[in-house]
């Protein structure tokens, strides 16, 4: 169980630099990449499902701060979010079955546009100014957040099926 | 003991948060200062973002360079051939310059001009934002300072050096954040302002006055240097729209277009204000 959960970790850390290996990567491709995606709130989502609310309260609020630190934006409003989106993720997945595809997409989809909700609310009373929303483009960054975060799951489970076919 | 097994969860959801939350109320009186964690993550992970660009940037020139190998023969002879016209062209205008100035006036004023520059690469963008700030591959190390303006590759004015600059990575804010804030004059009808970003594509030319005369369509912004931050006569972009402004009749508003265009600034050129750069 212990090495599992270190496992866990060591896998979470690496999700993290490659988060900012894509988040780097982006940058390069060009800004609209930039505001669609968003790999740290994939990595959150996904150890959250995997390992629970508190795993994903944690890893929320490293890769937020990771977030942060490369942002001009106010330190910790990433963090903050980010907190609050392994938390939910986990609590919830959790309580429902989140495994079918379309139900995992969903869950992903869910959780994602609450995050935007809380990021929107918690910059707007921090700044106290309007968002700039490029043009409704940041508005599909939940829907990317979703589908990213159900392939991963979809692509892992298939893998394992192979696997234990194979075994 | 019992509250601790029974909300464990919950308890540690709340002590994450309000470390969040101080986080938060720690920097919100002090604006755009970066506190010393902020910075201590920056200098964490910029070295981790600059390896991997490096590494996948070397990956794909490889392979880029294993196509170009295959035609550089050609290339070579044209190339050559081209070089060979390119020095008599040369020749010719160094005849001419030296109508004008002498020779060693002309060296001299070529090695204090790329004393003054720094050139660096973009490793990354504003991951909130990417209208705000850019990550460069160069830091204290290589001569980088705060406040240091930051050009494209075609001299058109990026933005300025701010906090954190580390040993071997800065950040750089863009004329298009919305905090920005560079003084500049048109170039013919000599309207000064203040260029402001709107974390955006385009910026604003404030503090016009309504009554001030001049200024037309696609005519070019120039840096005035009179904030200090910016050397005079950079170019900066171009006006897109002047309008009455509703909310403020004693000023214009103006719409303006930056030079810089994202898909160029892979490398930019620092200017250091002392020189003696790379």
């Amino acid at each position: 169980m212990r090495e599992t959960a270190v496992k866990d970790v060591l896998r979470a850390f690496l999700a993290t630099l490659l988060a900012v290996l894509v988040y780097s990567l982006a940058g390069g491709a060009g800004p609209a990449l930039l505001v669609v995606l968003n790999a740290f709130s994939v990595v959150v989502l996904y150890f959250s499902v995997r390992r629970g609310e508190v795993f994903g309260a944690f890893l929320g609020t490293a890769c937020g701060l990771v977030q942060d630190s490369f942002s001009l934006g106010v330190f910790g409003v990433g963090g903050l979010t980010k907190t609050l989106l392994g938390f939910w993720a986990g609590f919830v997945s959790r309580r429902i079955d989140v495994a079918p595809f379309f139900r995992n997409g969903l869950f992903m989809l869910a959780m994602s546009v609450l995050e935007m909700i809380l990021w929107v609310l918690v910059t707007a009373v921090v700044r106290r100014e309007s968002l700039n929303f490029h043009g409704g483009l940041i508005l599909l960054q939940p829907l990317v957040t979703a589908v990213l975060g159900s392939s991963l799951f979809a692509v892992e489970r298939r893998l394992r099926a192979r696997g234990s076919r194979g075994a | 003991m019992p509250l601790w097994e029974n909300r464990r969860s919950v308890l540690i959801l709340a002590g994450l948060a309000a470390f969040n939350i101080l986080l938060i109320s720690i920097q919100i009186p002090r604006g755009a200062e970066k506190s010393l964690f902020e910075r201590s993550i920056f200098f964490l992970f910029s070295p981790v973002q600059r390896a991997v660009t490096g590494a996948v940037r070397g990956a794909g020139s490889l392979w880029t360079n294993y196509f170009d190998l295959r035609g550089v023969r050609g290339e070579n002879q044209k190339l050559k051939k081209e070089i060979f016209f390119r020095n008599q062209d040369v020749r010719f205008l160094e005849d001419q310059l030296q109508f004008f100035r002498s020779e060693a006036q002309v060296r001299e004023r070529l090695a204090a001009f790329q004393g003054k520059i720094i050139p660096a690469r973009v490793i990354g963008a504003d991951s909130a934002n990417p209208y705000q700030t850019i990550i460069i591959d160069k830091g204290s190390f290589d001569g980088i300072l705060l406040d240091m303006a930051v050009c494209d590759r075609l001299g058109n004015l990026v933005g300025r050096t701010i906090e954190p600059v580390s040993f071997k990575e800065s950040m750089v804010q863009l004329i298009t954040d919305k905090d920005s804030s560079v003084s500049v004059v048109s170039a013919v009808s000599r309207l000064t302002g203040s260029l402001t970003g709107k974390s955006g594509d385009t910026c604003e030319l404030r503090y016009v006055l309504a009554s001030a005369p001049g200024g037309q369509l696609g005519e070019e912004l120039l840096t005035t240097g009179y904030d200090k931050i910016y050397p005079a006569g950079l170019r900066v972009g171009s006006i897109r729209s002047l309008e009455k402004d509703e909310l403020s009749p004693i000023f214009r508003k103006i719409a303006v277009e930056p030079y810089f265009r994202f898909n160029t600034i892979d490398i930019v050129a620092v200017i250091t204000k002392a020189g003696g750069g790379e």
